[in-house]
């Protein structure tokens, strides 16, 4: 076997190497810890492209681990719908990280930043394990490592209010991770195996013999990634958690996080359970409520914020919803608007996150009515800010309306144009809290001086960056929509 | 001309003031006098470029190209017909004589350094609308044109002008959200929304209903339409005037641009009569004219009267689509001509009033036109045209489109386009006379001073802001002498098109 047989486990296993190594190159050679995160994530990023490509010709590879084959060792998987949500992970990640290496220095003590990296490369890890495994109770271990150490990023900064945040997402989130082991269980009782492959076979069977079992451990389910992606109404650790944060890390939460456990719960419908069991209940419908409120819900909290970061993380509530509604509409365009926006929303709320990481660097503000004016001050960050707000009320020439578009055609198709008018009433709520930032930033005049401090250059380059992406993606989507549909042909 | 030039010089005609914007920009870093200089010819070459197409076009030229896919069946497409011609080239006339007019004007105002890039950019999403070849694009470049024309409408930065804005920018959001639930439920139900392959929709079914309801929201609040016009008097009026001639004269005539496009290319006129969704229309219309005439006698503000009379004046245009029938359409797109010409000397007049005495009530402008004769003149002669006095081109589009309700047995539009006429007169008159015939400061006009003779006081604005209302005066003034005027031609051949499905 050649090395690149192996990538698929490398992808994982380097992050985790790279994080023992952390603290110990940040201690001996400092300059090096970050490089060393850097050329990780760089060759992941490579690595993954490899397998996409090779996988589009050779199709799906199925990795095992040491040799043991299924359904006892533990297996990945790597066909082309995970391999995109891995590279938006492995990608959003690296951009992230180098936007991180300016603006730690400023918002964590110096003796941190070392581990900060070590947390990074392992929640990067277990990302990019859980979008990889094709195994339950391994999902479960990476669940956990992912959740731990996306706890450590918030509190890390060390403050009261991140205290208490973490706090609160590591209890709700070992709730959700203790539902979701509880219906691991059921279904290894039911069937034997926690291999998703296995499983899909043996539940068709076993659902004869153990019907409720089987319904629990769905509901479990959606209990258990619901609230670990924030589902209207099991979001209520997500504000707190994002908005306290250091901003990389409310990028990153925000941005990609709580998109990896909607992409799970999704492998859980289509790769686990059984479509008859689908069309049984109707977990899809209770799913799409839940997104339909989502949206509305999440907009209009939104709307009562007064500190900019908070605001976001609500609108990240109203945004995840979209991707559950791409999966509760079971209709493959609806899986492409969802998939995309998994894309477009890490960009761009990756983006927001920053202008607001910028803003706080730059003058210390937090609080939306002080930023009247600023502007003037911070041209290309508040040109970012209108790009992302732009996208998420799904302007034409952003990549928001792309996955609206699909979201809303998928609605039509299969007759519930109720879902189109949902969609665009959240736009239009979007549009009214995100529109009135925008203005006042540039409009008026500034009542008070504020003190500017300069933007680091690699900090404004990454906000361009994702403007650039965002307005691509509005108008070039082929090769995306391409990867998706070809993907999803595999599915259905 | 073949196809490729044809479609190089489209792309120019968009991509010219996109890309001019940020170069604009830049040069008002270094002088007042090449921005100006800079904004004039790109809006002077994209008229002359405009211009250029007429031979291809009028010798039944039609183009469609696509630039690339964004979608599967969802492209960004380039379109040239007779319409796009038509509006495009009325719109890069305004445009440029609103730049020229716009020099003096905003010579004294803040923030020109943002002015005029927004002003230019505008212009090239303007003709991005009216070249579009298909709904999506058209889509695109609306929103585009929209969003950014609230610069132009909040410049003046006072507390007014943000709530206007405010109020506009919502509304404006709410439309591109109708619009874009339309144009998904025609793209579901056609599978394309290309204006290319003629009428998409064929069949009659609760969703095309729903889409045809949508696309009335979406374009009839840009154009004003009843009830949805509430943004309108609040948003014209607050902008600098040249752009108040603008977002009047021209920005509105893209909602019925799109409304045109709708009804020929995705619906087909038989259908909407047959299923009688011409009513809706028909009786928004006739509330639109009314209501906006109406309320325009109220209004002191010059500026907000002018907004509503523009409110009923798209309500004509509007009507004409109800009417559906070949000497209707000829009088809504011959008054989208006209009402361009006449709208925007009536606001740049009103612009050069402001600009040269500081008044904005129409009871404090008594005697004034003693004191700019020429501006008045030229605002009177507008007015008429309003009024739909002959030999004024107003006069001839409401006789075709009096001639249209006829056609289509229906005596009680014309009805409509009367009251409406006298209205127009109720307000217009009152500015007009008490202009010329009272003396500045005067309180009573039994006193006197009626036996003096009459004094001139002469205080022009600049010579430039009164070229341009004479070129535009004039205008009013040929192409209403005849019907056999070069906006009426087009228009004709434009109703044509549209009726006989694209053979002249």
């Amino acid at each position: 076997m050649g090395l690149t047989d192996h990538f698929p486990v490398l992808i994982i296993v380097i992050f985790f190497i790279a994080a023992f190594l952390s603290p110990l190159v940040y201690r001996l050679a400092r300059k090096f810890s970050a490089a060393l995160i850097l050329a990780v994530l760089t060759a992941a990023l490579g690595m993954a492209i490899f397998l996409l490509l090779e996988v589009q010709q050779a199709g799906t590879v199925l990795y095992h681990l040491g040799g043991w084959p299924p359904p006892w060792g533990i297996e990945l998987k790597a066909d082309p719908l995970r391999l995109y949500i891995l590279l938006v992970v492995l990608s959003v990640s690296l951009w992230i990280f180098i936007y991180a290496l300016r603006d730690l220095h400023h918002e964590l003590k110096k003796r941190v930043i070392g581990w900060y990296y070590t947390l990074y490369a392992v929640l990067v890890g277990s990302m990019s394990g859980i979008v990889l495994t094709n195994d339950l109770f391994n999902l479960f271990v990476l669940m956990e490592i992912c959740a731990i150490s996306a706890c450590a990023i918030i509190s890390i900064k060390e403050d009261r209010e991140c205290l208490e945040a973490s706090f609160k997402y590591l209890i709700l989130s070992a709730m959700g991770t203790g539902c979701f082991l509880l219906g691991v269980v059921m279904l290894y009782m039911a069937t034997g195996y926690l291999n998703y492959g296995f499983l899909q076979v043996e539940l068709a069977e076993a659902f004869n013999y153990y019907p409720r079992n089987i319904f629990t451990a769905a509901a479990l389910f959606i209990v258990a990634f619901g609230t670990k992606a924030a589902l209207f109404p099991l979001h209520v650790w997500l504000p707190d958690a994002h908005a306290s944060a250091p901003s990389p890390s409310s990028a990153m939460l925000s941005g990609v996080v709580i998109k990896i456990y909607a992409f799970a719960l999704f492998l859980m419908f289509y790769e686990v359970f059984p479509r008859e069991l689908l069309a049984t209940i109707p977990l899809n419908e209770i799913i799409l409520w839940l997104a339909g409120l989502g949206t509305l819900f999440g907009s209009i909290y939104a709307m009562l914020q007064t500190d900019l970061k908070k605001m976001l993380a609500f609108s990240s509530i109203g945004q995840i919803a979209y991707i559950f509604m791409g999966i509760g509409f079971n209709h493959d365009l609806a899986l492409i608007g969802g998939f995309y926006h998994i894309m477009v929303h890490a960009v761009t709320k990756g983006m927001l996150f920053m202008v607001a990481g910028v803003i706080i660097y730059s003058t210390g503000i937090r609080e939306i009515k002080d930023l009247v004016g600023i502007g003037r001050s911070l041209p290309i960050t508040m040109v970012a800010f209108a790009i992302g707000g732009a996208s998420m009320v799904g302007l034409p020439g952003t990549g928001g309306l792309i996955s609206k578009w699909f979201l809303a055609l998928s609605a039509l198709e299969i007759g519930r144009p109720v879902f189109v008018l949902i969609i665009l009433a959240s736009s239009l709520l979007n549009a009214v809290y995100y529109m009135p930032i925008v203005i006042n930033a540039f409009m008026q005049q500034e009542e008070t001086k504020i003190e500017f401090k300069p933007v680091p250059r690699v900090m404004l380059g990454c906000m361009v960056a994702g403007i650039v992406v965002v307005v691509v993606s509005g108008f070039y989507t082929t090769p995306v929509v391409n990867l998706l549909e070809q993907s999803l042909a595999l599915i259905f | 001309m073949s196809p490729s030039t044809v479609i190089a010089m489209l792309l120019a005609i968009i991509g010219l003031p996109i890309l001019m914007t940020p170069v604009i920009m830049y040069s008002c870093r270094f002088s007042e006098k090449l921005r100006n200089l800079l904004s004039v010819a790109t809006a002077s070459i994209v008229f002359i470029l405009s211009l250029l197409l007429y031979p291809f076009v009028i010798g039944g030229g039609e183009i469609q190209f696509t630039l690339f896919e964004v979608l599967p069946n969802l492209e960004i497409s380039l379109r040239l017909d007779i319409l796009s011609f038509c509006l495009a080239a009325l719109a890069s006339f305004i445009w440029l004589l609103s730049t020229i007019y716009s020099i003096n004007y905003m010579a004294t105002e803040h923030a020109c350094s943002r002015y005029y890039p927004v002003l230019i950019f505008t212009l090239g999403a303007c003709q991005g609308i009216f070249f579009s070849g298909d709904l999506f694009s058209l889509f695109v470049f609306f929103e585009l044109m929209s969003l950014i024309a609230y610069i132009l409408v909040i410049h003046e930065e006072t507390e007014e002008a943000m709530k206007a804005g405010y109020k506009y920018l919502v509304m404006t959001i709410i439309g591109g959200l109708a619009l874009f639930f339309g144009i998904i439920i025609v793209f579901e139900l056609g599978g394309t929304v290309s204006l290319g392959v003629g009428v998409i929709i064929q069949e009659v079914s609760t969703l095309a209903f729903i889409a045809f309801i949508c696309f009335l929201i979406g374009f009839g609040m840009k154009a004003g339409m009843f009830p949805l016009h509430v943004w309108l008097p609040d948003a014209h009026p607050v902008a600098p005037s040249p752009a108040s001639a603008l977002l009047s004269g021209i920005m509105l005539k893209t909602g019925a641009y799109g409304l045109l496009r709708v009804i020929f290319h995705v619906f087909s006129p038989e259908m909407l009569l047959q299923q009688g969704w011409d009513n809706i229309l028909g009786v928004l219309a006739v509330i639109t004219i009314l209501l906006g005439s109406a309320v325009a006698l109220t209004q002191n503000d010059i500026k907000r009267r002018l907004a509503y009379s523009s409110i009923s004046q798209l309500g004509y245009v509007l009507l004409g689509f109800s009417i559906l029938n070949s000497n209707a359409i000829i009088g809504a797109v011959f008054h989208i001509f006209s009402h361009a010409f006449m709208k925007s000397v009536l606001f740049l007049a009103a612009g050069a009033i402001i600009w040269k005495t500081g008044k904005r009530q129409v009871s404090d402008m008594k005697g004034i036109g003693r004191q700019m004769p020429v501006t008045l003149g030229c605002f009177s002669i507008a007015a008429f045209a309003m009024i739909g006095i002959p030999p004024l081109n107003g006069f001839l589009s409401k006789w075709t489109l009096a001639l249209g309700a006829l056609d289509a047995n229906m005596p009680i539009y014309v009805l409509v386009l009367l009251i409406s006429s006298l209205l127009n007169a109720l307000y217009y008159l009152p500015i007009i006379i008490p202009a010329f015939f009272e003396a500045p400061g005067e309180t009573s006009p039994d006193s006197d001073a009626g036996h003096d003779e009459i004094q001139f006081d002469i205080r022009e604005a600049a010579p430039a802001m009164v070229a341009v209302m004479v070129v535009l005066a004039l205008c009013t003034i040929i192409f209403g002498l005849t019907p056999n005027n070069i906006a009426f031609t087009l228009s004709r051949l434009t109703a044509e098109f549209l009726l006989l499905g694209g053979a002249f």
